[in-house]
């Protein structure tokens, strides 16, 4: 067999199990509904003589047919004839469109003699069945789904064909760099480019923005954004124990936890009654958490790697049963945590949502300050090579102790004032605030942003804490497409968002590079 | 006073006792060899030497100071460097901050560092085209180079050399070799492991044959090159 058939009946066979398997989970009558929800179709209305929920399932279908056709196409393309490519799609589609219209008939017909599918797969409603054939009799139903494949798949090849034979984007992509390029060569703008002012410009922006942006995102979305910043806290301070140093530490959320219950315990009036005021509580926080981050780590100085990680994993839990523990209420409150716990004033007044959002985004441009001018220093530095070989830095004259600690601390230090700000502007804390996700949650944002890059960490914690609220629309699908989004983005840019620069090299030159670069840290 | 002076050290690893009972001198401005087969026990002297693994009986003086209770990044500011073996360069970072790290000890100004980068480009003129490069992606032999570049940042006194030859065609161990000498010449005293003992017996004054965590034989390089025994075992005659 021709090796381009083989492939387009591959594809076909793995589309037409995808598009089987989303039907038998019932996925197929979700996505027609929240299709229909996001096109604001009423349930009776007609569309092109369809009525709206199966007008919203052909979408969906006709989507997967043209993705299965644009991506044969795609493989294809390499040095092939026009008529080999759409071909190709078009018997994808049919091989897809034969699978799909193959059972879609036989559950047809079952359903319309009267067994009760969904008694032996539950998604499998009468409904979902006839929504699968469009409303239509069997093998109407069927047929239409076998052309409609394979014409979807058709239009996707063709599509991807034009798009590739003309080069749109290359040439668009060309026509935005040479525009730019020539903007940049103005002679007032080259000018004002390499002059200071330039950076005082582009900071006052960035000022301006954060500035209004509270003031006109409302209530939600400032919440929303005040724990994206809380993370970009706790990323920075993880970037700085993981990403710069290498020490793998999986309970970071035992100094939020330290942060948060200082300041909880310390101005609610229950259990202590101690109404102590929020700007004296905040450095004590920040500070407990530091000084337990300096008492973990000496036990652990020695480990490395995955003991490491146990280890600190075990402590997060300690300290969130400990504070949850029925024994230790009369300290920490217990199961039911501390309410009214005592948030910032200035002059006076308490702060607003806007007046916190301000507090966050100042606590965030700090602990950037600090990351900075860390990681540029000989501290960073000497973080970097113990994270590459901790053997060889200490013959390099590195006091690697001392580095450790100093790196668990600082880590800890922004993570209580992560802490604090949570539970003050909660105006409560809790043991279920602090469980083993907040440590994974911060671990993935900087994984998913970029080891060991500030752009990267806050791009992270938007893709984890504010991407879940923006696809809020997708309602109980939220946390299966919030999974899907964060597998495409580590295969498209596996070294993270916007990485460090360097990470960035090292993986785009592929295998040469990690090949050597084992050769260089083997032991 | 030698510069070196290593007594009667035994090092473990747990239960393992790696060395039993080495003695050895280095003097000022030498080159001295230390040869042996595999698992004898040299990588161990070396990192005895840094601290890196304490001994647990014997003393290790350097100009009559006592290293033993010294912790090992302050045994580097005494002027001890190490090339470690299988080089140990950073992967990731790149050819600069490798370079830099070297010299991490003594915390030079802008111009001191400018004046010792100058004279890295002169040993190894590859290492200035690749400055910018990430080491992970540098060639065996230019990581090498590499290795010796960010020790001599340091400014050591005494290098300690674990294998530069290893792995490496033998055109570039001949270059490798030249400049070990020439670090000599400039005033670095030099202890130098190798596997080939030809080349090692070649530059260095003295040596020392190491068998199973004991030293077997000591005596001037040319003696030792003459040894029936050291022809036998590391010569590749008879
Ligand atoms: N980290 C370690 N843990 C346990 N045993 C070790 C360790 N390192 C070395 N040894 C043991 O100590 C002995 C001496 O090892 P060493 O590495 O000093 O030998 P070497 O002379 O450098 O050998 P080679 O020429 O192969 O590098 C060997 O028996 C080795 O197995
Ligand atoms: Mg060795």
């Amino acid at each position: 067999m021709k090796p381009q058939i083989k492939s387009s009946l591959n594809a076909g066979l793995t589309f037409g199990i995808v598009t089987l398997f989303l039907y038998l989970i019932g996925f197929t009558t979700t996505a027609s509904q929240i299709i229909q929800n996001l096109l604001k179709l009423e349930p009776e209305s007609k569309v092109l003589g369809m009525d709206a929920l199966p007008f919203s399932f052909a979408l969906f279908l006709g989507l997967i047919g043209l993705w299965a056709g644009a991506r044969q196409a795609r493989a294809m393309h390499k040095g092939q004839s026009v008529g080999v490519v759409l071909g190709s799609a078009v018997l994808t589609g049919l091989v897809h469109g034969l699978i799909v219209a193959l059972v879609a008939y036989v559950t047809g017909s079952l359903n319309a003699s009267g067994v009760k599918l969904n008694t032996y797969l539950s998604q499998l409603l009468p409904a979902s069945v006839q929504l699968f054939l469009f409303d239509q009799p069997p093998a109407t139903g069927a047929f239409l789904q076998l052309g409609f494949l394979t014409l979807t798949s058709f239009l996707g090849g063709a599509l991807v064909y034009g798009l590739m034979a003309s080069d749109i984007f290359g040439r668009l992509a060309a026509a935005w760099r040479s525009l730019w390029s020539r903007v940049n060569d103005l002679p007032a703008v080259a000018k004002f480019r390499a002059s200071p002012a330039f950076n005082y410009v582009a900071y006052g922006l960035a000022a301006v923005f954060l500035l209004l942006l509270p003031l006109r995102a409302g209530q939600y979305w400032n919440y929303t954004l005040g724990t994206v910043g809380i993370y970009v806290l706790l990323g920075l301070g993880l970037n700085i124990v993981v990403g710069l140093a290498g020490l793998l530490n999986l309970g970071y959320v035992a100094f939020f936890a330290i942060g948060a219950y200082t300041v909880s315990l310390l101005t609610a009036p229950s259990p202590h009654g101690l109404v102590w005021d929020f700007w004296l509580v905040l450095p004590i926080g920040i500070l407990a958490a530091t000084l337990v981050g300096i008492l973990l780590v000496v036990p652990v100085l020695r480990m490395r790697g995955d003991y490491l990680a146990i280890v600190t994993l075990g402590f997060g839990e300690i300290i969130r049963i400990l504070s949850k523990s029925d024994a230790l209420t009369w300290l920490t409150g217990g199961p039911k945590g501390v309410n009214n716990v005592g948030g910032p004033a200035l002059f006076g007044r308490t702060f607003d949502d806007v007046g916190y959002l301000y507090l966050i985004f100042l606590s965030v441009l700090l602990a950037i300050f600090v990351t900075r001018r860390l990681q540029n220093s000989r501290v960073g530095r000497a973080w970097e090579s113990m994270r590459e070989d901790e053997t060889v830095s200490r013959a390099m004259g590195i006091n690697i102790l001392r580095h450790k600690v100093l790196a668990f601390a600082i880590g800890a230090a922004f993570a209580g004032l992560g802490g604090v700000l949570f539970a003050a502007r909660n105006q409560f804390t809790g043991p279920e605030d602090h469980n083993m996700m907040v440590s994974i949650n911060v671990l993935s944002a900087v994984i998913v942003g970029g080891m060991g890059s500030i752009p990267g960490v806050i791009a992270g914690a938007f893709v984890l804490k504010g991407l879940p609220e923006i696809l809020r629309e997708l309602e109980n699908y939220r946390v299966l497409a919030f999974a899907a989004l964060l597998v495409v983005m580590m295969l498209v840019r596996p070294s993270g968002i916007l990485p460090a620069s360097r990470r960035k090299f090292e993986f785009q030159s592929g295998d040469e590079s990690s090949n050597r670069g084992g050769e260089g840290s083997a032991k | 006073m030698a510069m070196l002076e290593v007594t009667n050290i035994h090092t473990y690893y747990g239960n393992i006792h790696a060395l039993k009972g080495i003695s050895l001198t280095v003097e000022q401005g030498e080159i001295v060899t230390l040869i042996g087969a595999n698992g004898a026990g040299k990588t161990t002297t070396l990192s005895s030497i840094c601290g890196l693994t304490k001994p647990r009986q014997g003393t290790i003086t350097l100009e009559g100071r006592d290293l033993t209770p010294t912790r090992p990044h302050d045994i580097v500011s005494l002027g001890v460097s190490m090339v470690p073996e299988g080089r140990g360069i950073f992967a990731r970072l790149t050819v600069a901050e490798n370079l830099d790290l070297g010299a991490y000890s003594r915390t030079p100004n802008r111009q001191e560092a400018e004046k010792d980068l100058g004279e890295i480009f002169s040993l190894f003129p590859r290492l200035k085209e690749r400055y910018r490069q990430v080491a992970g992606t540098l060639s065996g032999g230019e990581q090498q180079m590499l290795a010796m570049g960010r020790a001599i940042m340091a400014h050591p006194r005494l290098l300690l050399l674990d294998e530069p030859s290893m792995g490496l065609a033998p055109i570039l161990v001949q270059s490798i070799f030249d400049i070990i000498k020439s670090i000599n010449q400039r005033g670095t005293t030099i202890l130098l492991v190798e596997q080939n003992a030809l080349m090692a017996l070649s530059i260095a004054s003295r040596g020392y044959v190491l068998q199973s965590g004991q030293i077997v034989l000591s005596d001037t390089a040319h003696n030792l090159r003459e040894n029936e025994m050291v022809q036998k075992a590391y010569l590749g005659a008879g």
